[in-house]
């Protein structure tokens, strides 16, 4: 909201406050000022009208002249002054900035010497007093104004606008009085309401009841107050100077007296108001009315509207003239020919205002007020000043009745507070009496005062009508710090009494992951949790996607909640590629959206991308990462869960449709127990599709978010041989097909069988994997290395050899052909 | 014999030092002092010496054998320094860039929101997570947001469809509707329902608005909200935390300030203005950081707690606003795009 200081000045007295301190002041009240507008002069001082007497060459300067100036008596008489500009001619009156002035940029104007010629001041442009961009030379003051008189008094009146934003409690500060007050209280500066004239004694003594047959409200409860009077023998005109130049100054246009009155009451006290022309309400009806439900208005932006049966008009006996609240129609307006008024001044729900304006798409100066909560308590107080202004600049007289629709809405509101309560809740001490006088000054008034034991005395205030928001002692709280001023809470050491707690599990699980993977050289991504369907189709089922979609998305690529991280990973790898930027590892970590057991699961999750190095050429090249690197990633974040991936059944991803590719990635978990993990190659004809140069492996874990838990069980110490161990090899042919693990198993049994009770098996480690010569077709060799130990003696060979012999005795009778 | 001793010592003393492999070596070494070598043939002949002169003869032989030793291990020692030479190569050029891949990196999200923790830990937060997608009840009305907000418009919050299901969401009443979270605070409802006070939590994480995407704004960004419930806190506690939070992160005469201003679940409510002398790119003296407040009354009600016993403040801010003024950053875009020209700048 635009506010200006002149019309500001109206109802408190801000002469000495620089605009500076002004917008400070409306800072610290607790409105955020976002621009401060000059229009006009500003405000200086010791600068002065001069009258130049002589002229003379510089003796040093070719450029410069030295003058003799008049500035009055007051201001030292004839004074000497270097000037530079051309016009400095003898007769001519100028601005002269005076030793001590402050011109704007805070350039200061002292006695000084100009090559070598004293000079006391400085004449002006209109430059340098900002009143124009650019100037050929001196402000020449025409109309001879008075030597010495201080130059404000003779350029046009200069105003300031200030931008401000409401905080949404605060309707009553969406006006020039609302502000006022709130500048008042803070330069304990008195609050000046304007003076009303009219008298309902001075109703016309002609009443014209056929101007306006009847006012009915329909719907008392969106419009609990309906007010209009008739002001007969209007003239339409523009409005007086000074109210076009502040409507324009806060950014209304002019248009004519009537209807800038209408704004003008509006910006001063907060109170939207309408004036129809009488003659144009058909049958000199007014009803307040819900519309019915396709009724059509063609509004003031000349923009037709079908309305809808819960939405409020004003209507005449036939069609509706305005949306209440909101905007009038284009053709009920007041026009030069305009001869008698009907003045709307009323009271409509924020909620209906509100839900109208919202579908139609509609707000206006009017609606903005409404929505946030005008005060119905001031309604005839704007309805009386709205009458005077068009009594004095639209001439014209009140024709009786006045109408009044509704019953007034009582307002009692009373809250009790005591200095000892406020000084607690601050932590700081205010003295009682400046509490008191910051709560008087915004107009709370003391009902009752009761002294308490040890808080003071307790005071009861009543509030104003304005003033919805105070409710309860707290709020008064806010009330008294914001006046003391809030830059001067003091500052003190933290006290921070130890409270036992851990960070939460998921926060530490993500930390791991972040530490785990940037050791390995990966950079941490952060990408949009939101996504387009079509690019998480690639990772889930069509289900899935439609499930995660959500009911109001703003932009088509960001439609759908991600089931996975690795498809933001892979679009910032394809932007690295796309901008020639080298880089091929990426992590991120992350909530994703899975499905479990029918529903959606918020879900904590890591993932990770290797690219092929591509574009980056090595002088030592090192080894290329494949699945089982991509292996060991996944199972490093699943063990920071707590999961030991190496020990969970794994199974090829099968379907082709997620991203991965076949036969070359590998799932394990599900998230219907609680987590999942998949790892391997991404679907290579999936990142053709994207553009991404190169084979990416990819890893992803998720885990539901209840089930991520702190730091693992603490494990107990088991004891270990420090005997000699005694190591065999053993390679089994099996069709290529079987899995090492299932082998790995089979050996592990039979040797735990063979050691028996007499010494253990301490491991089986696969050491080769071959197929070719020597292994027939379809067929694999896969060597596993048995470390046998005892826990208190050295093995011997033949008891080795003996259990050695059994083991593969015991695979064979298993179908598993031993390879000598 | 001392003679044929001689002659030996000096053969060796030629023959070993030119010996350049290990089976040279070894032969050398059976040559001499092996059992058919000349040593052990010259010794054989101790027996012919006369009686009287064995002590000198035993004398000279053991000489010569310790001194054929010391050749033998000039020679070995010689041998195998050779042999671990074999196996450098030659000197590397240590100017070389290693081609290992370069280190990894943490976002600088990650780590603006760790710096902030950790300052916060010390003084007893722990840190909590809550979901991002919530119900309206724990993001809005909790939080004393009425139901006409225009928060809570679908012009400016992300909503799920009604058939939407969520797991682990819970929902406070049947009807309400499922949406992205637009602040953490959420995590405070949900923290307090879960507890009793005294509460000193800090709840970073992921919100989301409906707006769009700019220089400044982004569908999805992050804060870090404080809370804080015991007995007596105060506006001064408040006070007190921020300036430590900020000396704590920019230097000791980093200064706060608090300007009123406005929050439905904070009364009174205030806007925080940082000194902004130590940050990069701002000309102006002050900085808006961040908003805070003591916990509204209606908020406890809320939540169970009793209003005349316990007292709180939170506070909150943007972590993407505090990266961009920590480290000069001027697009919040670029958060999300990962560049890794960017990612590498602050590891």
């Amino acid at each position: 909201m635009k506010l200006s200081r002149s019309w500001l000045q109206d109802y408190v007295d801000l002469a000495g406050i620089s605009d500076d301190d002004i917008s400070r002041a409306i800072t610290w009240v607790g409105f955020e000022v976002e621009q401060v507008i000059r229009t006009g002069a500003p405000s200086f001082n010791n600068v002065v009208v001069g009258h130049i007497l002589t002229r003379d060459k510089h003796p040093n300067a070719d450029k410069l002249s030295v003058c003799t100036v008049d500035v009055g008596p007051a201001h030292g008489g004839v004074r000497t002054i270097v000037c530079g500009a051309p016009n400095c001619d003898v007769g001519n009156r100028v601005p002269v900035a005076l030793p001590g002035a402050v011109l704007p940029g805070d350039f200061v104007i002292k006695e000084a010497k100009v090559r070598g010629q004293p000079s006391s001041g400085m004449m002006c442009s209109a430059k340098e007093l900002t009143l124009a961009e650019d100037a050929a030379g001196l402000l020449l003051l025409s109309g001879a104004p008075e030597i010495g008189a201080p130059i404000n008094s003779v350029l046009p009146a200069g105003d300031v606008v200030f931008d401000i934003e409401i905080t949404p409690n605060r309707p009553d500060a969406l006006s020039h009085l609302g502000i006022a007050r709130e500048l008042a209280a803070w330069f304990k500066r008195e609050l000046r309401y304007p003076a009303f004239n009219f008298t309902p004694a001075a109703i016309s003594a002609n009443p014209r009841p056929d101007l306006l047959t009847s006012v009915r409200v329909l719907a008392d409860t969106d419009c609990p107050l309906y007010t209009a009077t008739v002001v007969t023998g209007v003239k339409v005109g523009p409005s007086p100077d000074w109210m076009q130049q502040r409507l324009s100054a806060v950014g209304l246009r002019p248009i004519n007296n009537v209807v800038d009155i209408g704004n003008y009451v509006m910006l001063e006290y907060g109170q939207p108001v309408h004036a129809f022309d009488a003659a144009k309400l058909a049958n000199g009806e007014i009803i307040v009315r819900h519309a019915t439900e396709g009724e059509k208005i063609t509004t003031l932006d000349k923009k037709e509207r079908t309305l809808s049966a819960d939405m409020l008009v004003i209507a005449d006996a036939q069609k509706p003239v305005v949306i209440a609240g909101i905007m009038g129609s284009a053709d009920s307006g007041v026009s030069a020919d305009t001869l008698d008024l009907v003045l709307e001044v009323a009271f409509f729900k924020r909620q209906s205002v509100r839900a109208t304006g919202k579908r139609l798409g509609l707000g206006s100066d009017s609606s903005y007020r409404y929505e946030r909560g005008v005060d119905v308590h001031s309604l005839d107080e704007a309805a009386h000043r709205f009458i005077d202004l068009i009594l004095a600049h639209a001439g014209g007289a009140v024709a009786g009745p006045i109408h009044r629709v509704g019953s007034t809405i009582p307002w009692e509101r009373e809250i009790t507070v005591t200095p000892g309560y406020i000084n607690e809740k601050l932590g700081f001490e205010i003295p009682a009496a400046e509490m008191r006088a910051a709560l008087e000054s915004l107009e709370l008034v003391v009902t009752s005062e009761e002294p308490t034991e040890k808080r003071g005395p307790a005071w009861t205030f009543s509030i104003p009508s304005w003033r919805d928001d105070l409710d309860r002692p707290i709020d008064l709280v806010e009330e008294v710090v914001r006046l003391y001023g809030t830059e001067k809470i003091p500052t003190s050491v933290i006290t921070a009494p130890g409270l036992v707690g851990n960070d939460d599990p998921i926060v530490l699980f993500n930390r791991k992951v972040a530490d785990a993977f940037v050791g390995q050289g990966f950079n941490e991504c952060v990408n949009y949790t939101l996504r387009p369907g079509p690019e998480i189709a690639a990772w889930t089922t069509p289900a899935h996607v439609e499930s995660l979609a959500l009911a109001n998305p703003f932009v088509e690529d960001q439609s759908h909640l991600r089931p996975t991280l690795v498809s933001g990973l892979l679009e910032s790898l394809k932007l690295n590629q796309s901008r020639g930027v080298t880089a091929s590892r990426f992590f991120e970590t992350g909530r994703v959206f899975l499905e479990r057991n029918g529903q959606l699961s918020e879900c904590v999750a890591a993932a990770f991308i290797l690219a092929e190095d591509t574009g980056e050429r090595s002088w030592r090249p090192r080894e290329a990462a494949d699945f089982y690197t991509a292996k060991r990633h996944a199972e490093t974040i699943a063990a920071l869960a707590g999961i030991e991936l190496g020990r969970q059944p794994t199974a090829l991803v099968d379907a082709p449709a997620h991203g991965w590719q076949t036969g070359h990635a590998a799932t394990a978990g599900d998230i219907k127990h609680g987590w999942t993990a998949t790892f391997g190659l991404v679907d290579l004809a999936h990142l053709k599709a994207l553009g991404i140069t190169g084979k990416v492996y990819a890893g992803f874990f998720a885990i539901v978010s209840e089930k991520v838990t702190a730091d693992a069980e603490r494990r107990s110490y088991k004891p270990f041989s420090l005997q000699p161990a005694a190591l065999r090899d053993l390679a089994v042919v099996v069709p290529a097909t079987t899995s090492a693990s299932e082998v790995q198993k089979a050996i592990a049994k039979h040797a735990r069988v063979a050691a028996g009770a007499a010494f253990a098996l301490e491991s089986v480690d696969i050491f080769d994997v071959y197929t070719g010569k020597g292994v027939p077709e379809g067929q694999q060799s896969l060597a596993y290395a048995l470390t046998f130990r005892a826990p208190d003696r050295t093995l011997t060979d033949d008891e080795v050899n003996a259990a050695f012999t059994k083991v593969q005795a015991d695979l064979t009778a298993a179908g598993y052909q031993i390879r000598k | 014999m001392q003679d044929q001793l001689a002659a030996l010592l000096a053969k060796a003393a030629v023959e070993l030092p030119a010996v350049a492999t290990r089976p040279d070596f070894e032969a050398a070494k059976a040559r001499f002092v092996g059992p058919n070598g000349e040593l052990t043939a010259l010794m054989k002949q101790m027996g012919s010496v006369p009686k009287e002169q064995k002590p000198v003869v035993g004398k000279l032989v053991n000489e010569a054998k310790s001194a054929l030793q010391a050749h033998l291990d000039a020679a070995l020692s010689r041998l195998e320094a050779g042999e671990l030479a074999a196996r450098l190569g030659p000197a590397v050029d240590p100017t070389l860039p290693s081609p290992d891949r370069s280190p990894g990196t943490y976002h600088p999200l990650t780590l603006v929101r760790e710096e902030m923790t950790r300052i916060l830990r010390k003084v007893g937060f722990t840190v909590v997570e809550g979901p991002e997608v919530e119900t309206e009840y724990y993001c809005f009305d909790a939080l004393n947001t009425p139901a006409d907000h225009p928060a809570r418009d679908a012009q400016d919050t992300f909503y799920l469809p009604e058939s939407a299901r969520f797991g682990n969401v819970s929902k406070k009443s049947a009807h309400e509707k499922y949406l992205l979270r637009t602040h953490t605070s959420s995590v405070q409802i949900r923290t307090m329902l879960k507890g009793q006070p005294p509460i000193r939590i800090v709840s970073p994480g992921r919100v989301y608005r409906r707006d769009t995407t700019d220089a400044t704004h982004s569908a999805n960004f992050h804060q870090l909200e404080c809370l804080y419930v015991d007995k007596n806190v105060t506006v001064r506690d408040l006070k007190a935390l921020l300036d430590y939070i900020f000396a704590s992160l920019l230097g000791k005469d980093t200064k706060t300030r608090f300007r009123p201003h406005y929050f439905g679940y904070t009364e009174p409510s205030f806007e925080v203005d940082l000194s902004a002398t130590h940050l990069p790119k701002v000309k102006k003296p002050w900085i808006e950081i961040g908003g805070c407040g003591m916990v509204d009354p209606i908020v406890f009600k809320d939540v169970g707690y009793d209003p005349e016993v316990w007292s709180g403040y939170a506070f909150g801010m943007g972590l993407e606003r505090l990266a961009m003024l920590l480290y000069g950053i001027d697009d919040i875009r670029y958060f999300y795009q990962n560049d890794a020209r960017f990612l590498r700048q602050f590891a």
